[in-house]
């Protein structure tokens, strides 16, 4: 008990949002679960981008090809080679990193809009390989039949596919924040905040700053390697239209929000987003109104949220709110010390 | 023989108008730092309002002006949005073009629809060599070669121009000696809009434009203008025709679909090859 004395509000905070995320399918339909899960795997891949944006500095405008690849990975392993499906989910997971890795070498020397260009550039690239590798892939027709996550004889299937779904993804998630929360906090964490002040002053203080860029580029393709074979395990049917360039600029959206750097803020930002596009997708298909309305709100909304985010809140929703309450925290134990004075 | 001539030729149309895109990335680039992710909305934009002023019956010329003029005034719009708040780090400004680009596709399909458009531009065929080329090929390179003399007088024999130079060699200097560096900085934005909305009207009778062609528009240019360190217009010029002619050659001999794969592939190793040598490694943050 005594360990859980003085722990700060947003402790008990997260301790309430993981409860009530936890009970939430219950009172879910599929179509919601559905949601539920993409909102899961979106956080996945946000907690990822927000490591890379906000403590590497680095923009990444392609992180939708490493879902892809994820996905491709797990599918590929499971459908044509019969591996267990963890299995592939690993293997999925580790090869992603790799990959991220190889490109990482050479990439990671650009910074800024050059490496927002490049990463651009390779999600173009692999959205175009798996296209054309028709052999492998099914190319842009995509690949259709893939089998369900499976534990040996246990397959997730049936009436309560989805509600297990919600929960298999309810873990990685809470796995994923954790593991972002502890690195933080972590030798290697400090080292990468220096790194996000002053490259420079970082490597001045002994900061190998080239490998852990690369590390954080890698950690955070893994993750997002991990949500694609989740992703492709549960929809069972992946194209290359899955996985466009504006999926990436919608995980970048995400992560702006939410507070590039914030380990809560990646979580708060996946969700905020998703359902704001989910509300307006459903209010704009309506019997009589014109189809591409849901197109023209979702894509109104990005850019609204992008620019005003960066124009206003460039720090990001959580940050904001938590100087704002570390401010006000200040402000009144000030006023009480004046109080104390005039007493 | 005259299968490869036709191939060049082709490419160097197209080359001229990544040509323009990318003097928009460059112009904007070198006076705002700023590196505009909305540039191919410009070119959207105007073949999009041109296409629209012809089937109202507005002839051939007036159309195409007006169409550049309203692709200034967007750009304009950028520029104000993206660096009107003093203090904008560049990195921020990047992400606000990004998302005024996306938002920009919400205006179009609210205006345009969500399908291509094109109209025809110069009719006819001129022979040469033996091959025949379209007199619209002709018209785009010498658009461009009349836009890029316009740009170097502009530059080098105008205060205004001479003004941009001088914020992009040294804003602080600039400053001191009385100009307006945030207003130069919009100036640029306007002429990039216009060179992208100028690029526009020339190509969209050669590929249909719909809402989501500026990704690919865009990237053509940057990485022509990658070639000059996307800071002079000259380089890139010739970076624009150097891929153009590469780009016709691969979709000619090898397979279509490969085309945008090359400039792709040119401009992450340009990139890389450019920074390994130290040339863009230090990126004012």
């Amino acid at each position: 008990m005594r360990a859980l004395r003085g722990r700060p509000p947003t402790f008990w905070m997260g301790v309430v949002v993981a409860l009530v995320s936890l009970v939430v399918p219950v009172a879910l339909n599929d179509s919601q679960l559905t949601v539920y899960v993409f909102i899961g795997l979106s956080v996945i891949v946000v907690a990822g981008l927000s490591l890379l944006m906000g403590f590497a500095g680095q923009i990444s405008l392609g992180q939708a090809a490493f879902y892809a690849i994820g996905a491709y990975t797990a599918a590929l392993l499971t459908r044509a080679l019969g591996v267990p499906p963890l299995v592939s989910l690993a293997a999925a997971t580790a090869f992603t990193a790799g990959v991220a890795v190889v490109v990482g070498l050479p990439l990671l020397r650009l910074r800024g809009h050059y490496l927002a260009f490049a990463t651009l550039a390779f999600q173009l690239i692999v959205l175009s390989v798996i296209g054309e590798a028709r052999g492998l892939t099914g190319g842009d027709t995509g690949m259709p039949g893939i089998p369900t996550l499976s534990i040996g004889p246990l397959a997730i299937q049936g009436q309560y596919r989805a509600f297990v779904y919600a929960y298999v993804t309810w873990v990685l998630v809470v796995g994923v924040l954790l593991f972002n929360r502890n690195l933080v906090r972590s030798r290697p964490g400090r080292g990468l905040r220096a790194l996000a002040t002053s490259e420079a002053g970082a490597l001045a203080a002994g900061v190998p700053v080239a490998r852990y860029k690369l590390q954080v580029f890698a950690l955070s393709a893994a993750y997002a390697g991990l949500a694609g074979g989740v992703y492709a395990f549960f929809v069972s049917y992946i194209a290359p239209g899955s996985f466009p360039v504006l999926l990436s600029i919608q995980f970048l959206i995400m992560a702006t929000v939410g507070g590039l750097g914030s380990v809560w803020g990646s979580a708060v930002g996946a969700v905020v987003v998703y359902l704001l596009v989910q509300v307006l997708q459903s209010v704009g298909t309506g019997p009589g109104l014109p189809p591409q309305l849901p197109a023209i709100l979702s894509y109104a909304v990005y850019g609204l949220v992008l620019v005003l985010v960066m124009t206003f809140l460039p720090q990001g929703l959580v940050p904001a709110l938590q100087a704002r309450v570390a401010a006000r925290r200040q402000v009144s134990a000030l006023e009480a010390q004046a109080r104390g004075q005039l007493d | 023989m005259s299968l490869f001539l036709t191939y060049v030729v082709s490419g160097i149309a197209t080359g001229c108008t990544f040509a323009l895109v990318a003097t928009g990335f460059v112009v904007i680039y070198r006076v705002s730092r700023v590196v505009n992710f909305a540039q191919g909305v410009f070119a959207v934009i105007a073949g999009m309002v041109a296409s629209s002023l012809l089937t109202r019956n507005l002839p051939h010329g007036p159309a195409e002006v007006l169409a550049v003029a309203v692709a200034a005034l967007a750009g304009l719009a950028v520029g104000a949005i993206a660096i009107g708040r003093p203090g904008t780090p560049p990195l921020a400004s990047l992400i606000i073009t990004l998302g005024l680009g996306i938002g920009s596709y919400a205006v179009i399909i609210l205006i345009w629809g969500d399908q291509p458009v094109s109209y025809s531009g110069l009719p006819g065929l001129a022979r040469l060599e033996g091959i025949s080329i379209q007199l619209q090929f002709l018209l785009v390179v010498a658009v461009t070669a009349i836009t890029f003399a316009l740009l170097s007088l502009f530059f080098d024999h105008t205060y205004p121009g001479k003004a941009l130079t001088a914020c992009s060699s040294n804003p602080y200097a600039a400053r001191l000696v009385g100009i307006d560096v945030r207003r130069m900085g919009l100036v640029a934005f306007a002429l990039g809009g216009a060179l992208g909305g100028l690029a526009g009207v020339l190509i969209t009778p050669l590929q249909p434009v719909s809402f989501d062609s500026d990704v690919g528009i865009a990237i053509n240019g940057f990485a022509a203008a990658i070639f000059g360190g996307l800071l002079r217009p000259g380089t890139a010029l010739v970076g624009a025709l150097v891929l153009g002619v590469a780009e016709a050659l691969v979709a000619g001999y090898y397979r279509a679909s490969f085309e945008s794969g090359v400039a792709l592939v040119i401009m992450l190793g340009l990139m890389v090859w450019r920074a390994s040598r130290g040339a863009i490694a230090e990126e004012p943050e």
